[in-house]
């Protein structure tokens, strides 16, 4: 009935003290604790015996009271009462026993190293695939980090190469522009100079024609009486040249 | 001093019960329990590549239809081989000594195959009876010979177990009894039987060992004639 009335009092304060973890979220205390299930270290191999069958701990049980042969004594003792009773008689099990006994012994003891390294080998293979597979996740995702990294970096790099693209394009315009001026300047020259052609022709003909014209009138205004008289002088200028001509040689 | 030499061979009593019940379960106490950690102890990691190894070998040669009796053959593996060496312990009681539970388990188990591949392929459950390349007028002979032999598969089976095991149980009593008289009268002479009783405990265990593999072996065959 106290108790009863305990635990109606004890209640709210345990109700207040769970609350908020309960408020807060059931997963939350799950994960405070240790999990169960790994990794859980294996237990250790087997307890201590002596002999193969006691174990060590009756040994130190009788320890205090009966020192170190107390336990020899008490087997030694219980055999020969137990033999000297005929509470266990002799018969021929007895033989048999002592033989399966030594056989069991002779076993153990060669093959039982060989046969307990083959359990630790089972054993350790399989936590070594296990710790394989963990490891090669484990460098998996770091690798992953680290390519995850250097995209990073290259990310970063980036405006260099938009800055020299656009460098380009700009370029590629400028030259373009460049070239369509060029062209707009050859033709316009090329117009330019046929009309200064054309002009020098016009002139030039303009010129042949009037040459030819004031050849022609005088050539026509020549009379015979002048043509007689121009040739004579031109006899007379050629003989007092050639008689000055003469005289300085 | 043991009156008759089959006195081993009594089944253990409880007010008039016979026991043989619980010493079948035996092995079930000696069997460690199944845990889910990775790394066991050596006793469970041995047991656990034993029983793995077993039913590799069981089942490689079987058909499909057979992989539902692989639980029902490594169990019994395991059984009979516990229950065998068990016994080799002095002052044990064998069950497996017993043709009572040696027949329990071998006629249900043929008779099962034989059921299956009756219902499941029966015309080719009844080729069997016939073996191949045999001359036309010996066929209804071989037949009659086949059906014999197919029904004297459990009787085989079960008394098998029983003759190997009680004659190795007999054996070993009888050249201890050897050994235990020459012992008080001639002590030198009764090294013989000494070294002899230490051979054929070798022997026996052996025998027991391969007794289990053997019969179990054989019901493996009579499934994969019969799937």
């Amino acid at each position: 009935m106290l108790s009863r009335l305990a635990l109606r009092v004890l209640a709210p304060a345990a109700l207040r003290s769970w609350a908020p973890s309960l408020s807060v979220g059931v997963g939350r205390q799950l994960h405070t604790c240790q999990q169960h299930l790994a990794p859980v270290p294996p237990l250790p191999e087997g307890g201590k015996v002596r002999h193969g069958i006691f174990p060590e701990e009756f040994f130190q049980f009788l320890y205090p009271k009966t020192g170190v042969t107390g336990p020899y004594m008490l087997g030694t003792g219980l055999a020969l009462y137990m033999l000297s009773k005929e509470i266990y008689v002799i018969n021929h099990e007895t033989i048999v026993s002592l033989c399966f006994l030594g056989f069991a012994i002779f076993a153990v003891k060669k093959y039982g190293p060989a046969v307990a390294a083959f359990a630790d080998k089972i054993n350790e293979e399989q936590l070594a695939a296990a710790e394989e597979v963990k490891n090669d996740m484990i460098n998996h995702l770091e690798q992953t980090i680290q390519s995850e990294k250097k995209e990073q970096w290259r990310a970063e790099g980036f405006h260099y190469i938009f800055d020299a693209k656009r460098y380009n394009v700009a370029m590629l315009l400028e030259a373009n522009y460049r070239e369509r001026l060029l062209t707009v300047y050859n033709e316009v020259k090329r117009r330019l100079d046929y009309h200064v052609a054309v002009r020098h022709l016009k002139q030039r003909m303009e010129q042949d024609h009037m040459i030819n014209w004031v050849e022609q009138s005088v050539i026509q205004s020549i009379t015979p009486q002048q043509e007689k008289e121009s040739i004579t002088k031109c006899i007379l200028d050629l003989k007092t040249l050639s008689k000055s001509a003469r005289a300085t040689v | 001093m043991m009156t008759n030499l089959f006195n081993q061979f009594e089944i253990p009593q409880m007010f008039g019960t016979k026991m043989t019940l619980i010493t079948l379960l035996l092995p079930l106490m000696l069997t460690p329990q199944p845990t889910n950690r990775l790394s066991t102890n050596r006793t469970y990691t041995l047991t656990k590549w034993m029983l793995k190894e077993i039913t590799k070998h069981l089942m490689l040669p079987t058909s499909k239809n057979g992989f539902k009796w692989a639980p029902l053959l490594t169990s019994l593996l395991l059984m009979l081989l516990t229950l065998n060496i068990v016994g080799m312990f002095p002052y044990t009681f064998t069950p497996t000594t017993q043709l009572s539970v040696n027949m329990a388990l071998a006629l249900p188990l043929w008779l099962a195959t034989v059921l299956i591949g009756l219902r499941t392929q029966p015309t080719k459950s009844m080729a069997h009876l016939l073996p191949e390349g045999t001359p036309t007028l010996l066929i209804p002979t071989l037949i009659v010979i086949e059906s014999i032999s197919l029904l004297i598969r459990p009787i085989a089976l079960g008394v098998r177990l029983t003759a190997n095991l009680t004659a190795g149980h007999l054996l070993l009593q009888l050249i201890s009894t050897a050994a235990l008289s020459t012992i008080k009268m001639i002590p030198t002479l009764s090294l013989l039987p000494t070294v002899l009783l230490i051979l054929l405990m070798v022997l026996e265990f052996a025998v027991a060992i391969i007794q289990a593999y053997v019969f179990t072996l054989l019901t493996c065959l009579y499934l994969q004639e019969n799937t």
